[in-house]
Order: structure tokens, then sequence, then C-alpha cells
């Protein structure tokens, strides 16, 4: 496609690891967190990482919604689903994620009336199309995703779709970002930014990262040369002792982001008071539930569910590998008890998560680390 | 039987990972329902919520995620 062979240009993705080589300093290491699933599968899809110096290491944020869901929410899910009247609708990441006794796939072939859609308004669809039926959608996502249900819910009141309703479980960047910036045990220099939700969010919303924690953003688009030039604007910031946030992804993110995006998002949602992310706890109002104007349509409030809160299997580590405290194959299953085929972590259900990006493109021999 | 892999995986764009949307090219526009047809790389069709970019003109190359278009793929080049 026009625009895309461009920026995965082999020679001129030299010039770039050239550029970055001659930038850096050689006493120095540079640890760079990239927020988002997106940029991780780039990157190894690639052999971004490859084209970098030793000095220079990608550790990967909590920037897969999927990843960060917690065994509770799942599990709420499915007590939604096996009502006889549901038509469950989710992502296809989501079916596969283990609750903590079966999944929404593993649901499905016990009776539940799951199915996959690929957008929110197909669920909508459903709903018209089922009109005996309660069909209830399992949103997730970002707030690249987060308007998406939001127009699908205002469509949903002004048709009157009264068998329609939402389990909301938006999630927002900026919270999770500062909990991690807030960890003790985290040491980052810099962060590619995330570059769709800032489509929606723009950059702004970033600023707090150089202002209250001394360290750069760039927000970078999805091509192995927009990742590699984003690499190189952090380690010049850093080298000319500039903390700013720079915007590598102009042909796509305005710096304010899409206002009509966040006007029907606020409309729609608000936040929560607090969400659970797996491996990083509660996380106050880093979360979307519906508003009051649209109670109607939140299947919590239709639909009775457990509730409660699971912990983590104790053998998996997607909390370290979340906060990038580990590399994925650092976890003590990486590779062995936990595959994409049998997942015991989030991080390896989802194609997004850190474990299935090195599982996939064969990274997990790499310097493993015995423990 | 279900694949095990997912079907959105990431060289199509993954519809719920956090941030992945993909550049469609609008073909036909309904302006009554506020969809636009539109036809991603490999030439799949399908239809596309543009209120939030709207207003949308045919031959227009639009980023969508989840079925929304979210913004605009404007052509600025990589600078090296």
């Amino acid at each position: 496609m026009k625009y895309v062979e461009e920026f995965r240009d082999a020679e001129l993705g030299q010039v770039l690891a050239g550029e970055i080589l001659a930038a850096v300093d050689p006493e120095r290491h540079y640890k760079l967190m990239e927020v988002c699933g997106g940029h991780t599968h780039s990157i190894y899809k690639y052999g971004v990482d490859d084209l970098l110096p030793d000095n220079v290491e990608l550790v990967h944020g909590p920037g897969c919604p999927v990843c960060v869901i917690p065994m509770g929410r799942v599990d709420d899910g499915i007590a939604i689903a096996r009502n006889e009247e549901v038509i469950f609708a989710c992502f296809g990441d989501m079916l596969r994620v283990p609750g903590s006794e079966r999944s929404l796939l593993e649901a499905k072939a016990e009776g539940a009336d799951v199915r996959m859609v690929y957008s929110p308004l197909d669920a909508l669809r459903l709903a018209k199309a089922n009109p005996d039926r309660e069909v209830v959608f399992f949103a997730l996502g970002f707030e690249t995703t987060a308007p998406s249900t939001a127009l699908t819910m205002m469509r949903a009141k002004a048709e009157g779709v009264s068998n329609f309703s939402c389990m909301c479980n938006h999630v927002t960047i900026v919270p999770p970002l500062r909990a991690l910036l807030d960890s003790p045990d985290l040491r980052l220099d810099g962060f590619i930014g995330p570059g769709h939700v800032s489509t929606v969010v723009g950059a702004r919303p970033f600023e707090f990262i150089p202002a209250d924690y001394g360290k750069p953003v760039v927000v970078a688009g999805f091509e192995p040369l927009d990742i590699l030039q984003a690499v190189l604007m952090i380690i010049r910031q850093l080298g000319d002792g500039r903390r700013e946030v720079e915007n590598q992804y102009t042909r796509v993110v305005p710096y304010e982001g899409n206002l009509r995006a966040l006007e029907v998002m606020a409309e729609v949602f608000e936040l929560r008071p607090h969400f659970e992310w797996r491996g990083l706890g509660f996380i106050s109002q880093s979360a979307l539930r519906l508003s009051d104007a649209y109670a109607d349509f939140d299947a919590e409030l239709r639909f009775a569910t457990p509730g409660v809160r699971v912990a983590d299997p104790k053998a998996c580590q997607c909390g370290e590998v979340l906060k990038g405290v580990i590399k994925p194959w650092e976890c003590k299953v990486f590779g062995t008890a936990c595959t994409p085929e049998h997942a015991i972590g989030t991080c390896m259900v989802s194609p997004e998560g850190a474990c299935a990006a090195y599982y996939n493109y064969g990274r997990f021999a790499r310097d493993r680390v015995v423990v | 039987m279900e694949p095990l892999t997912p079907h959105c995986d990431h060289t199509s764009g993954c519809i719920t990972c956090g941030d992945e949307a993909i550049a469609m090219k609008v073909l036909r526009i309904d302006r009554e329902r506020g969809l636009a047809l539109c036809a991603n790389e490999a030439g799949e069709r399908s239809s596309v919520e543009t209120a939030l970019v709207e207003p949308v003109e045919p031959g227009e190359s639009l980023l969508v995620h989840a079925g929304t278009a979210i913004g605009r793929d404007s052509e600025e080049r990589v600078v090296a």
C-alpha cells in the first residue's frame, strides 16, 4: 500500500540505525518502554531490536487491554454468557483468556452462546437480528476502542434497541503509566508513546511524564522506521538534556487528539473510581463505565455477576512482564507450561501480548535466564 | 471447532489491541446512516462508522479501529 512500503525501507532503516549508534553515549545504558502492544509486535516482527546498539534496551509496557483484564472480570463475563437468553458478543482475543475455571471459549463449548464480533456495531446488529434474545457486548480496549463502543451505545439508545447492553471494561492509558512511574522497582529512561491511542487522546495527556518524572516521550507509528525514528528522537532528547513530548506520528496523530471522539466518550462513559489491572493491582480512575444516561444499557446492572476478585496464578509472572521488570523469557513457565496453545497468563493469550510476541517470533531462546 | 489462534492477528490489525488501527480507503458513503463502505490493503470491504471524522469523501484514507474511523491517514513521509 502506498505510504506503507516507504516505512519498511531497509536502507532507510540502516541509515536510522547508524544515526542511533552515533547518538548514543557508549558509557550509558538506555532502557526505553514501548507502551503499546502493537509496537511490541512490530519490533519483533521486523527485528527492530536487532538494529539497535547493545546498550539500548526496549522493554514492553502494559498496552494490551486483553493482557491486563483480571480473571475476575472474565468470570463475570462468563456468568452473564451462561444466561439462557443471552448472546454474548466479544472480540476474538478475549475468547481464550482464562478465567478462574474456564475461558469464554470453553463456556461456549459447554453451551453458552458466545460469538466473536469484529466491532461493537456488529454486536448491535446481532441484537437487531435477534429481538427475542439479550445481546451483551463485552467491551474492552484503550481509548482507541472506546469511541467505537460509545458511538454504538448512542446508536442503540437513539434506535431504542432495548435487548442490547454492554459490559464495559474499557481502560485508560494515563493512570497505569503513572502507576508504573511510581513503581520503585522500575528504571526507565524514556517512553515510546502509543500511536493510535494518541489519535484519539492526542499527545498532550503525556506531558506529565516529562513534567513530573523527567522522562522523554515520543508518540510513534507502528512501522519499523517509525519505531527507529522514535528511538532516535528519545536518545537525542536525553543527549540534549531535553525532556518533552514529541510526536513522531504526525501523519496520523493531531497533538490535541480527536475532539469529537473525546466528546462522545464523555457523553457515554464516566470514570470508575478504581479498576483492577492484571499484575498492576487496583489503579484509581483507570477504567470507564457507562454513564448514568446510559445505565439502561449497562449489562452489569441488568445481569447478576459474581464480582469476585481472583488472584493471578502463582506461577504466572505477567505482572512483572507488564511492568517491564522481567523479560518474557525470564518467566518460570514461559514456553514450557505457558504457550499460546495452553496459556496460563494473559500476555501469552493475546497476539499483542509481550509473551506471545516473543514466543511467535522465536525470541524465547535468547539470553534465557535460568531461575 | 474454533481455531486456537485468534482471528484478529497483528498482520490485519488486531481489534482489541491497545492501539492498532488500519488504513482503509473510502469507496462509497451512506450519509443518512453515517457509514462508509471502505476497503483495506487486501481489498476486503467493510462498512465503517464515520461520525468522528466527518465530512469524508470517496477516495480518502481513514484510520479504522473496531469498525470506526478514528482519524485520517495523511501522506507525510518518513524523514530519516
